[in-house]
């Protein structure tokens, strides 16, 4: 068939590819509260990281058959619920804890660029994109129980009738892809204050593990890109530091086929709450092709569904921080 | 795993409904503006094209199903995934939404995690095999209680496309809208596809039949309906202006009252086949054939250029005289 | 053009009024639909006499599309679908009449966001098709009147005219009952205000219609005495007045229909053939009906007094 002769641009799609590795590893995804305990916490954190990520390497030379992984790693900071200290003061403690438990911190992220990174709305865009997985009945209405602000895994307890109605016995809520018995759970994505919309630490998280495994775009561009370090020092102001700093030089690609996750098994619940956001999330289906295509290419095929690219190890904490927690 | 298996499953069979209605603001909307009204996310961009005529396309959006697919034969089959809905705007003046989904020949007997269907945007896969020809049928004929209602997809788009602020709700004609359902059955690649037949029911429903090759996207399906159905709109509203107009009956000014909406927004719009895959183009042939759609528009603009020419006629005469 | 047609009270002859407004709209080339909003109590498959309508509409009608139980509700082609013989021959430059029923089984149901969206949905939809959209609501201060007063002050309405008719009886209480409706603290006007409704133009978009109204110079009444006759127009005078202290006076009446057996008792359209061949209804009321419906849209009856 013969090529067309015309074209316009405005007419035609595009989806920009990002480089990607074989894993994302994220060494630490600590709150204010950690950093406060000082750098001892910070220390036992490390320690008990590097074990793990000796097994994730291994794990990840596995899936490709023998040849030298591309590994990076990450680090994220919170700065979107509790503000503390500076980067300037913080920032450099992190990395000298890493390196004396023999770990180096590719590049580092502040949670708040999950939000909006570069004046793109991140979470604005990933929530348009939910799309709620439907109980058994749907048939092109709208889900009739959907609770905006909230996403669920199955079918909640309907709302109670008004008190004149005949009293219903409690109807327990479902989930959906239940075996035998349900474990159902719904998660809040946000909530309003002030006419202000705060996201939910699970929401972002997803936002975070979408920009990990390559997935975000906006307008066919990518989005929380890493800018270079230039080595000097760190801002004065969390607002003034890159939602993403590539810290060394000769990191791979900080996006990735699959990631993985090392953290304190306090925050089990928080990522479960990540993977059914996940397993709701309509993805840019550009992007996602891209990474099928060139992990098949490479003999490390990604699973198809996006929550399966994302993996854990969730590990105890240090005795002396239960004392400070209040999560 | 699970989630490889269905992978390569092959559509055989590719169903949608388009909807198409005036787009109810006082003026037509430019490029720009259409733009922003399909913008159904932030993050992902309009199609728009400006040659040969002015086009916007929307990204599509998915809606989760689970239920049973309308069948002909009573066959009850349960089907999830999910279906695709678009919008389309034409000229800034006619508004098109079409919800539409692909099904592989047969699905697991079981539902798969959410995730995996949604890798797979506008796939809908049943539970065991899937009756091909009376699931075709069943699309087309309409969904009962429960059943899949892509009607209701489409709708539900459509509405929330009509609430958007930029729509003043003064349009500058009455218009009703039509609903065109398709079933495209799949044949293997390197076959012709063919337009197998165009139904014209009451209440502003049309039915198509194709058959399409498994190699070309549902989405260029969908696409080749929508043109069949702006079209069949176009015809639709036309000849009903021209009814309402009581040409010859009433007074020669107020049946040109009647008409003018039709110069000024409708008779500029007749472009078959000017947004259509080209693999998929030429299916417009055997309606140009039999019944002739251009013909009968061509017949339509003359008549209403007739009539306009001809209270034209007093208004010459009458500034002759007064020289 | 939307018309909401409202009444304090039943009896008031108002779903068999508004129907044949519809009626003589669509007589006129408008393209007409009506919908029952009467929840609880749809009447309107009997004024049209489309009887399987009525079965059609079980659980397909504007209640089962509000709640969203279906796409679109049912919707009946008067002319096609009626069992009335005269109606079955649609006159030759008539617009199309369409009916939209209420369910038999849906009953009053709780606002939610969902409905009034849906509510919306429907109404700017059938703008963009029908010339006249005719509303029958249920009576009082009821649900269907809450929901259209938010719909209707909704951005997405705004552009879109519409106009209420209260129909009353010509009676004190009736009359009493009305003027509450429309003005009392928990009226429609309060409840648009409330909602977000600029006073003054949903007051300048009300307009009163008077049902049932004895016509003391009628013929029907020639043969009564003198003093029953001055009885009569005393009553009259002083429910004018009553009405005029109440704020519904001459300027925000609409029209009057009079007394007629046929709208009372059989509540369906009057055709002409009812007028000039069986003549079982009078000419008075099929003028009286013809002119209220030429009013709707005629802006000399609804500037603002």
């Amino acid at each position: 068939m013969r090529d067309t002769v015309f074209r316009e641009t405005t007419a035609e799609p595009r989806t920009q590819s990002v480089p990607l590795s074989h894993l994302s590893l994220e060494l630490g995804h600590l709150y204010m509260e950690d950093f406060e305990a000082g750098p001892g916490r910070l220390r036992e954190h490390f320690a008990e990281v590097r074990i793990w990520v000796d097994a994730a390497r291994a794990s990840a030379a596995r899936r490709t058959g023998g040849k030298r992984p591309r590994i990076s790693t990450c680090f994220l900071i919170d700065d979107y619920f509790t503000r503390f200290s500076t980067p300037a003061e913080l920032v450099p403690v992190v990395l000298a804890e890493a390196e004396k438990a023999g770990l180096v911190i590719d590049y580092l992220a502040r949670e708040s660029g999950c939000a909006v990174a570069d004046r793109i709305e991140l979470a604005e865009s990933v929530m348009h994109r939910l799309v709620e997985s439907p109980p058994p009945g749907s048939y092109g209405s709208r889900p009739p129980v959907s609770q905006t602000g909230w996403l669920a895994n199955g079918q909640r307890t309907p709302a109670t009738r008004s008190a004149l109605s005949d009293a219903k016995a409690w109807v327990p809520p479902q989930e959906t892809a239940a075996r035998n018995h349900s474990v159902f759970m719904d998660a809040e994505l946000w909530s309003e204050k002030d006419g202000r919309r705060l996201w939910s630490c699970p929401f972002l998280a997803a936002v975070w593990q979408l920009a990990r495994l390559g997935l975000l775009r906006h307008l066919g561009e990518p989005v929380l890109t890493p800018r270079p370090w230039d080595g000097a020092g760190f801002p004065p102001d969390w607002d003034r530091l890159p939602p993403l700093l590539q810290l060394n030089p000769a990191a791979t690609p900080f996006s990735a086929y699959r990631t993985c996750t090392l953290m304190p098994n306090r925050f089990l619940a928080v990522e479960d709450a990540v993977r059914l956001i996940l397993d709701q999330v309509d993805v840019d289906s550009g992007a996602l092709k891209q990474v099928a295509e060139r992990s098949a290419r490479e003999g490390a095929e990604v699973p198809a569904a996006v929550a399966q690219r994302a993996t854990y190890v969730f590990y105890e904490e240090p005795t002396n921080s239960l004392t400070t927690e209040g999560t | 795993m699970t989630t490889a298996s269905g992978q390569s499953a092959r559509p055989v069979l590719a169903c949608g409904e388009v909807r198409t209605c005036l787009l109810p603001s006082f003026q037509p909307l430019d490029g720009r503006a259409a733009a922003q009204l399909l913008r159904l996310r932030a993050d992902e961009q309009v199609r728009v094209s400006e040659r040969p005529n002015l086009y916007a396309l929307s990204p599509e959006v998915l809606t989760g199903i689970d239920c049973r697919l309308p069948t002909s034969n009573g066959a009850k089959v349960r089907a999830v995934g999910t279906v695709a809905a678009r919008a389309a705007l034409t000229e800034g003046r006619v508004l098109q939404a079409t919800a539409h989904f692909s099904a592989p020949a047969a699905g697991p007997d079981l539902r798969r995690p959410w995730g995996d269907y949604l890798v797979r945007p506008g796939l809908v896969e049943s539970f065991g095999k899937l009756p091909e020809q009376a699931a075709a049928e069943g699309a087309l004929r309409g969904g009962g209680r429960g059943e899949l209602d892509l009607g209701m997809i489409a709708e539900g788009l459509l509405a929330q496309l009509l609430r958007h602020p930029l729509l003043d709700h003064k349009a500058p004609f009455k218009s009703r809208r039509t609903h065109l359902r398709w079933a495209a059955r799949r044949v293997p690649p390197g076959e012709a596809p063919s337009l197998e037949r165009f139904t014209l029911a009451e209440d502003g429903l049309r039915t198509v039949e194709l058959k399409v090759p498994e190699d070309t996207p549902t989405a260029a399906v969908a696409g080749l309906c929508e043109d069949l159905a702006l079209h069949d709109w176009l015809l639709t509203t036309v000849v009903h202006m021209l009814d309402n107009s009581r040409l010859g009956a009433a007074d020669g000014p107020s049946a040109v009252l009647a008409l003018r909406p039709a110069v000024d927004h409708l008779l500029h719009l007749w472009m078959p086949r000017a947004h259509v895959d080209r693999t998929l183009g030429h299916l417009w042939d055997v309606l140009e054939r039999e019944p002739g759609f251009t013909r009968q528009w061509r017949n339509l603009v003359q008549r209403i250029r007739d009539q306009l020419a001809v209270q034209a006629i007093p208004l010459l005469h009458q500034a002759l005289s007064t020289r | 053009m939307l018309i909401f047609a409202a009444s304090d009270k039943g009896g008031t002859g108002r779903s068999v009024t508004s129907a044949n407004l519809a009626y003589h709209r669509a007589l006129a080339g408008d393209d007409v639909c009506y919908l029952d909003f009467d929840f609880g109590s749809p009447t309107a498959t009997a004024v049209f006499d489309v009887p399987d309508a009525r079965q059609a509409a079980e659980d397909r009608g504007l209640h089962a599309y509000l709640i969203g139980e279906v796409s679109e509700p049912v919707r009946v082609d008067v002319w096609a679908d009626t069992e009335h013989h005269v109606l079955r021959n649609r006159p030759s430059g008539s617009g199309r009449l369409v009916l939209m029923p209420g369910d038999l089984s849906g009953g009053e149901f709780a606002t939610t966001d969902d409905n009034l969206h849906r509510c919306v949905d429907l109404l700017l939809r059938l703008n963009s098709e029908f010339d006249v959209i005719v509303v029958d609501l249920s009576a009082g201060r009821s649900y269907a009147v809450d929901m259209v007063l938010e719909a209707t002050s909704q951005r997405e309405l705004s552009g879109v005219d519409a106009r209420w008719l209260v129909f009353h009886r010509w009676t004190r209480q009736h009359v009493a009952a009305a003027a509450g409706l429309v003005y009392g603290k928990r009226g429609i006007v309060a409840g648009g205000v409330a909602r977000g409704h600029d006073e003054d133009t949903l007051r300048g978009a009300i307009r009163f219609v008077r049902a049932a109204v004895p016509d003391p110079e009628s013929a029907l009444w020639s043969q009564v005495s003198a003093t029953q006759s001055a009885w009569m127009r005393a009553c009259d005078r002083d429910l004018k007045q009553l009405a005029s202290t109440l704020g519904i006076g001459y300027s925000q009446v609409l029209g009057s229909v009079p007394l007629e057996p046929v709208l009372q008792w059989r509540e369906q359209l009057i055709t002409d053939e009812d007028v000039l061949d069986s003549q079982i209804a009078t000419m008075e009321t099929w003028r009286a009906l013809s002119d209220l419906a030429g009013r709707l849209t005629d802006d000399k009856y609804w500037e603002q007094a």
